[in-house]
């Protein structure tokens, strides 16, 4: 095939388009996750037992259990799953991005949740004592000294969850999302040319999680001033 | 829409064909970690290794293969290599011909290159100590490696090779998309003939989550018997340590964690 006929840069056009729909997603995804990961971590940490037991099955199930079939979970129920909650008197349309980006939500919130988990445990038992002490309010507390520090702990944890909701995004396209991936099997399959497209989609989640590993070595750099480096 | 938004019948129904399902899950899984641990050693060793011209191509397919989504390695396999010729006319078009070796295919590149880190990682976790000493009693190269290094590296990566084979046996629900009828594919197939939207995915569900813990209890075990002279000394030295011990960790939750992250299994766990 000719790289050069105006179909091809169509092509290439609707690849850009999917690329768009994939890192809205992703962004989307990885955002709700961060935030419902931290929130439940902070408040599994409670000794309630009730907590406990809702967040050991949680846990469990969702570290069990494949993405791909939590997205068509709630592909094909998501719309019964709203009705039962809401009343019938209304529906409900869920599109494959919403499905998806809930999916990729509920199943990641657990790996940050964890991270969480791990990051507090690791903090000194005086950080929460000093606190006390100097009668620094809990929320006050949490926002200016526990969770600077629980970002810091975490960081290299929630970069690997980052590449790997990544490269989970592209599975929403099997509950009919139109993203990089869809189409690009739509170019190949109408092009003949797998390769170009194939290895085009390839190297665009290549470099993005290479560029987002140079901006996540920054980060770190950024929150680990004051902390002094072990002399090796 | 009940309360209960599994149809049991039908689950019960779907059972025998879930079965089926599975049996293609555990092929894949199985063939795949079984050509990933013996391909991944040379990958890891050429990775290493100071001569560029081994490093190098092995550095270019590592970062290829481990940062390309999994569905399109799939996409890849089974719709690119139909388009090389000599592939479709020569021999080996057995091979790329049949959905379900491209799916072992796509799999294995990746998870080797998984596995490229796991190995790597718990190779340079070996006192380097150790491999001066047994240089200094005189074993070859090629004795340390086999006798000291890789046994030890083992041990050291079987919590990280753990994660890696829970990951990638809940990834080959991939599989299903090129035609390999997994569970996953089944519990898609149920759906459309009945248009139960929770049944078949919350029994394919049920599948994997008994894989994936049946796994944790595998390794578990393993990691038990691999290190079964850590235990016994610790048995034999605790009651003499006159060490000061370890602050208690506060809450119960820690202490369920640490013991969880330390690999340590709690007593009177059944497993």
């Amino acid at each position: 095939m000719n790289l050069f006929t105006p179909q091809f840069g169509g092509y290439i056009y609707q690849m850009a388009q999917g690329a768009l729909v994939t890192l809205e997603l992703f962004v989307w995804s990885f955002i709700l996750t961060l935030i419902a990961g931290t929130a439940i971590g902070i408040i599994t940490l409670s000794r309630n037992p009730v907590i406990q037991l809702v967040w050991r099955v949680y846990s469990s199930i969702i570290m069990g259990v494949p993405s791909l079939l939590v997205i068509f979970l709630l592909y094909y129920g998501g719309s019964a799953m709203l009705t039962a909650v809401f009343g019938a008197s209304r529906s409900f349309d869920v599109t494959p991005f919403g499905a998806g980006m809930a999916a990729l939500t509920i199943v990641y919130a657990a790996y940050v949740a964890e991270l969480v988990h791990g990051a507090a445990k690791n903090l000194p038992r005086g950080q929460f004592e000093a606190c006390s002490a100097l009668a620094v309010k809990p929320t006050a507390a949490w926002r200016h000294v526990i969770l600077p520090q629980l970002a810091r702990l975490a960081l290299p944890g929630l970069v690997n969850i980052w590449i790997i909701v990544l490269k989970d995004t592209p599975l929403v396209s099997l509950a009919g999302l139109n993203d990089l991936v869809a189409v690009s099997k739509i170019a190949a399959g109408a092009t003949k040319e797998p390769f170009i497209f194939f290895i085009a989609a390839c190297l665009f989640f290549i470099l993005f999680s290479a560029l987002t590993s140079q901006l996540a070595a920054r980060l770190e750099v950024r929150l680990n001033r004051g902390i002094a480096k072990a002399k090796a | 829409m009940s309360a209960l938004p599994i149809d049991l019948a039908l689950a019960w129904d779907s059972l025998p064909a879930m079965f089926r399902g599975l049996t293609t899950t555990l092929l894949v899984t199985v063939l795949v970690l079984a050509f990933g641990l013996v391909l991944s050693i040379p990958l890891t060793l050429a990775r290493i290794s100071p001569r560029r011209i081994f490093a190098w191509p092995a550095l270019l397919f590592i970062v290829f293969f481990r940062g390309a989504p999994l569905l399109l390695l799939l996409y890849f396999v089974y719709y690119g290599f139909g388009q090389i010729p000599a592939l479709r006319d020569g021999p080996l078009w057995i091979i790329f011909g049949s959905s379900f070796a491209c799916a072992v295919i796509g799999l294995t590149l990746n998870h080797m290159s998984y596995m490229v880190e796991v190995v790597r990682g718990s190779l340079e976790a070996v006192p380097a100590g150790l491999t001066e000493a047994s240089e200094a009693l005189g074993l070859t190269p090629r004795e340390t490696f086999t006798w000291i290094r890789l046994p030890l590296a083992m041990r050291y990566g079987l919590k990280a090779y753990q994660n890696e084979v829970v990951m990638f046996t809940k990834g080959t629900a991939v599989v299903s998309v090129i035609t390999v009828v997994d569970l996953t594919a089944v519990a898609n197939e149920i759906f459309e003939l009945t248009y139960d939207p929770f049944t078949p995915m919350l029994t394919a569900a049920a599948f994997y989550w008994v894989l994936v813990n049946l796994i944790r209890v595998v390794f578990r075990a393993l990691e038990r018997y691999l290190n079964r002279h850590l235990t016994a000394h610790e048995d034999r030295s605790k009651p003499a340590n006159s060490l000061p011990q370890p602050t208690p960790v506060p809450s119960s939750i820690a202490r369920w964690k640490a013991s969880r992250s330390l690999g340590v299994p709690a007593k009177g766990q059944a497993l």
